[in-house]
């Protein structure tokens, strides 16, 4: 009972950190671009103000417009339920491991390409296809960087591969560990939408992959749209975080444990947004057809991990 | 030890002549000259000395160096090739036209060159062995755009960047059988001399022995122009000055091959020598083949010469893999090509000077403009090809003898084709190049000048080692052949 | 402490195998002479380890070595030769970039599959960076062969060298002193003879394109 009280929670927990997130890395870049910048909690009351207004929505919409928020919002806080936020007990309580969360993603960017297209407008279309193009790539070396730790937990699921690591860790300097980081890092950034592939604060349509899907979403769809790519990123910031570095990360579920868990991963959160902060103010947006040179190094990162891994035991 | 000394310093000294003396004058091309005899003369008594022993396996050791038969069989081909390429080279005369500064470059590298081989094939060590083969890349690569011409660039970057990589592999073979030595056996200090590889080689293990070989094959057979690395072969033989080239094609492959052999001679007794001979033959085969082919559309004359040198090693590969007997023929045909395609490259050296032009089509009438040399490239052409009186025949012969013996019918019989088709590509371009009207800017007629007498000895060595093979050059021959029985 | 030097050696190893990927992501010669700096380094600071590790007083001189001339001289003398070289546009490899990127990576995977024998064989707890050394030798083999300006193929050799550097170390704790000092001189003059051909291939050719150099054809 206690142990999905605490499943609850932490679900709960990152569905409300979330939109914190997104505005603490905004803060920080514009601190390092020499500007005060709006509060690290400025994204709550954008949720809040957006759920206050109506919904504007094209006559040619079909059914997959009103439905795509809900599936993506949903599916995204499933896969936040499945993943190691605060508490990582020892055995699974929820049956879900690394291949339900890959694909729960996916479901949802699916939803989201389709209804780019929904409306009919063409900068939807082409964020579409550009989030496809983006997609093919990533997906698989989400899934192989963290097989690359599941090879050695010999378990596909999140607990076992937190608990080798705890176990083991002068593993992590080894270059499996390293480089399957190094690839997750790479598609976190990819995945949510962050420079250098695709720049969220941008205005100008062109250049949009992310946004331009969301475009004709308004009110509270929007809001539901915005909190679902908020959680997106937190839940891979968890997975770097807690399936690379788990020390700190509660496995019995007494106060004292759950307290320091939550404290560390505030601190690994922290330090993640602030590294993904000074990337995103240091690097240019790729151009389009440079991105899959940027995803195939991950994936090629990805495949010299399971390949070290495996064969290097 | 005194003959060695007298093999190894004559180089250094003819190098430091030609760098101090500078601007050239010809009195550096004359110490180099006087050096190259020296050498010749020591490596014809080391050979004396390892033959007057009796036994087969003699050999003289002095510091770092260790000279059997084979060494001194190649030593001597070296020094006499080095030897007719100081004296043929420009800047011994006074009428030579050649830019100074071109000439004390030739001057310098040519020696430096030699040196460097004859090293390689007198050190005990292979690591050492393969520091010399390393170095003849390094000098030989600065000497071939002597003149800047696009084509002699883009030559001598193939050249370089190709054997570079190539000699790159072979140390990674190497490495590889160190790494083998010391996890068996252990002591460092001494495990890189190929004696005491092949003696501990019965415990080293056959995979890893067998990787190794395979780097090595590759690596320098790279620098041998064994195909499918041969590519800057006639590209650097043909766009280097002649002299250069005759080395390069004459002993420089030799030397390569020379490397191969003494580690097969490790690799075989750790290994079944099935293994190694496959891989030999097999190189081999494609060499001659792709070397033969190449030769049937050649248009330019120095580049078929170039072919030809890849043909020619392809059949010394295929000697090596086949036993003694093909051992034998194979050393044997490796100083006969030394002798007749140095021949060959000086010849076409004065073609080159009188004709002004590469291509085969634009040199007619050879016999009538230059009647010597157009006799002695003649010579030259039809000993490559295989002809009787010349040594070559004999090597070939034997070496098809040898492919029967060893039961490799259909290998005799493809080799024996290929070389049908090289003999009628080969006297078709010769046929061009003698017969016919001259070109009305050539100059008519050629006096019996000293190079032209020089470059008769190669001829008269060819028809000596086709007719009467010397009895002390067939010993050292045989004492070759017999170091590559494990 | 067994556990710890082996882990030391496999990192450095994947880091130089990674300075080598970087060479087929990477576009201009800046970000290779920077890739080859940082490879060169890593070399050295591994050949320390093992000499610290192995007890083997003279690797820290051959680390010495390895650092002076491959992490400052060389590279110094690629950036001068690129200066002087100046601006060249952007030349499209034989292979392009996520092709590339591939072929390195099973490139890797077939040097893990040949490696497989001596890392069996071997005692040494080093052992783990010989398949490492085997792909990175591969790998450095493509570059040479993919790429089109002559720079780049100077690089890829560099990095060959290193690799087969990375072997001798990790195989055998390096060669013979007296061995690897010789063999070293040899390297860096071909180097020199390489870089003064870049030279000379630029001021015949007014590119260094080697795609140019096809004058010479059959």
């Amino acid at each position: 009972m206690i142990r999905y009280a605490a499943i609850l929670g932490q679900t709960l927990l990152a569905a409300a950190l979330a939109p914190l997130l997104v505005g603490l890395i905004r803060w920080m870049k514009a601190r390092l671009q020499g500007r005060r910048g709006a509060a690290p909690w400025q994204p709550y009351f954008e949720l809040r103000k957006l759920f206050a207004k109506e919904c504007v929505v094209s006559h040619t919409a079909s059914w997959l417009f009103h439905a795509t928020p809900f599936v993506v919002f949903g599916s995204t806080i499933v896969v936040a339920s499945l993943v190691p936020v605060v508490v990582a007990p020892s055995d699974p309580l929820v049956a879900g491991d690394l291949f339900a969360v890959v694909y729960l993603l996916l479901l949802g960017t699916f939803f989201l390409a389709l209804a780019g297209l929904d409306t009919g407008s063409p900068f939807g279309g082409m964020g579409a296809s550009r989030e496809m193009t983006v997609v093919a790539l990533t997906e698989p070396t989400v899934a192989i960087s963290i097989v690359a730790l599941a090879l050695t937990a010999g378990s596909t699921g999140f607990a076992q591969i937190v608990g080798q690591t705890i176990a083991d860790p002068a593993r992590v300097l080894g270059p499996g560990h390293l480089l399957a980081f190094a690839a997750l890092f790479i598609v976190t950034i990819a995945e949510t939408g962050r420079l250098p592939v695709d720049n969220p604060a941008t205005h100008l349509e062109l250049t949009m992959i992310h946004e331009a899907m969301v475009l004709e979403y308004s009110g509270p769809y929007l809001a539901l749209l915005e909190w679902a790519a908020a959680l997106k990123l937190l839940v891979f910031f968890t997975l770097a975080a807690n399936l690379f570095m788990p020390w700190g990360i509660a496995v019995s579920l007494t106060p004292a444990a759950i307290l320091i868990g939550l404290l560390t991963l505030l601190v690994k959160l922290a330090a993640l947004a602030l590294a993904v902060a000074v990337l995103e103010t240091r690097v240019a947006k790729l151009r389009l057809f440079r991105v899959p040179e940027l995803l195939s190094l991950s994936l090629v990162l990805a495949l010299l991990a399971v390949t070290s891994s495996f064969l290097a035991r | 030890m005194a003959s060695i000394i007298a093999l190894l310093l004559p180089p250094v000294i003819a190098v430091a002549a030609a760098v101090v003396i500078k601007p050239y004058r010809r009195l550096a091309g004359w110490i180099g000259l006087g050096c190259a005899a020296v050498s010749c003369a020591a490596a014809g008594v080391l050979s004396w000395t390892i033959l007057a022993a009796g036994q087969p396996d003699r050999f003289l050791i002095a510091g770092p160096f260790r000279i059997d038969a084979l060494s001194a069989l190649l030593a001597a081909a070296i020094a006499f090739v080095t030897l007719l390429t100081a004296a043929l080279s420009p800047g011994l005369s006074r009428d030579d036209a050649e830019d100074p500064m071109r000439t004390r470059r030739l001057r310098v590298y040519m020696p430096a060159f030699a040196g460097t081989m004859l090293a390689a094939v007198t050190v005990h060590n292979v690591a050492w062995m393969w520091v010399a083969v390393e170095a003849t890349t390094i000098f030989s690569a600065l000497v071939i755009p002597l003149t800047r011409t696009k084509a002699s660039v883009e030559a001598s970057w193939k050249y370089l960047l190709v054997c570079s990589v190539g000699i790159a592999l072979a140390f990674t073979g190497t490495i590889l059988a160190y790494f083998d030595f010391v996890a068996t056996a252990g002591d460092a200090a001494v495990a890189l001399n190929w004696t005491a590889l092949k003696q501990a080689a019965g415990s080293l293990h056959p995979p890893l022995l067998q990787l190794a070989f395979a780097f090595i094959v590759v690596g320098y057979g790279t620098k041998a122009g064994l195909a499918p690395m041969h590519t800057w072969l006639p590209d650097a033989h043909s766009e280097a000055p002649s002299p250069i080239s005759a080395m390069m094609s004459g002993v420089l492959l030799a030397v390569a091959m020379y490397a191969i052999a003494r580690w097969k001679a490790v690799v075989d007794v750790a290994v079944s020598p099935a293994f190694t001979n496959g891989l030999l033959i097999g190189f081999g085969l494609l060499s001659v083949a792709v070397g033969v082919l190449s030769l049937v559309i050649q248009r330019h004359y120095k580049r078929m010469l170039g072919y030809s040198s890849v043909e020619h090693m392809g059949l010394v590969a295929i000697g090596l893999g086949l036993g003694p007997l093909g051992a034998f023929a194979a050393w044997l045909h490796v100083i006969n090509h030394a002798v007749a395609k140095s021949l060959g490259f000086l010849a076409a050296g004065r073609i080159l000077h009188r004709y002004e032009t590469t291509e085969i089509a634009r040199v007619t009438g050879l016999l009538r403009t230059m009647p010597w040399t157009g006799a002695l490239f003649a010579t030259a052409m039809l000993a490559l090809v295989g002809l009787p009186p010349f040594g070559l025949f004999v090597s070939e012969f034997l070496l098809i003898q040898a492919a029967i013996a060893n039961r490799h019918l259909w290998l005799a019989i493809v080799v024996l084709l290929l070389l049908l088709a090289a003999f009628v590509s080969l006297v078709n371009h010769l046929n061009r190049m003698l017969y016919g009207d001259a070109p009305e800017e050539v100059r008519v007629g050629e006096r019996t000048s000293w190079p032209v007498i020089v470059l008769l000895a190669p001829a008269v060595i060819l028809v000596l080692l086709g007719t009467v093979l010397p009895a002390s050059i067939a010993a050292l021959v045989r004492g070759s052949a017999a170091l590559l029985i494990p | 402490m067994r556990g710890l030097f082996a882990q030391l050696v496999t990192l450095g190893s994947s880091g130089m195998l990674l300075t080598a990927f970087i060479v087929l992501w990477r576009k201009g010669i800046a970000a290779y002479i920077n890739a080859y700096r940082w490879q060169s380094w890593l070399l050295g600071a591994l050949v320390a380890v093992i000499g610290y590790f192995g007890r083997d007083g003279h690797l820290y001189g051959v680390a010495l070595l390895l650092i002076v001339f491959k992490g400052i001289v060389i590279p110094r003398v690629m950036q001068r030769m690129r200066q002087r070289i100046g601006i060249q546009p952007r030349i499209a490899p034989y292979v392009n970039t996520e092709v590339s990127l591939l072929i390195a990576g099973g490139l890797v995977l077939f040097a893990y599959g040949l490696a497989r024998p001596w890392v069996a064989v071997s005692q040494l707890p080093t052992r783990e960076g010989l398949p490492l050394a085997m792909a990175l030798i591969f790998v450095s083999l493509f570059i040479i062969v993919s790429r089109k300006k002559a720079i780049t193929q100077v690089i890829g050799f560099l990095m060959l060298e290193n690799a087969i550097a990375l072997l001798a170390a990790v195989g055998t704790y390096g060669v013979p002193l007296l061995i690897e000092i010789g063999v070293f001189l040899d390297a860096l003059m071909v180097f020199l003879v390489m870089q003064i051909f870049v030279y000379q291939i630029h001021q015949t050719f007014d590119t260094i394109d080697v795609e140019q150099l096809r004058r010479l054809k059959h």
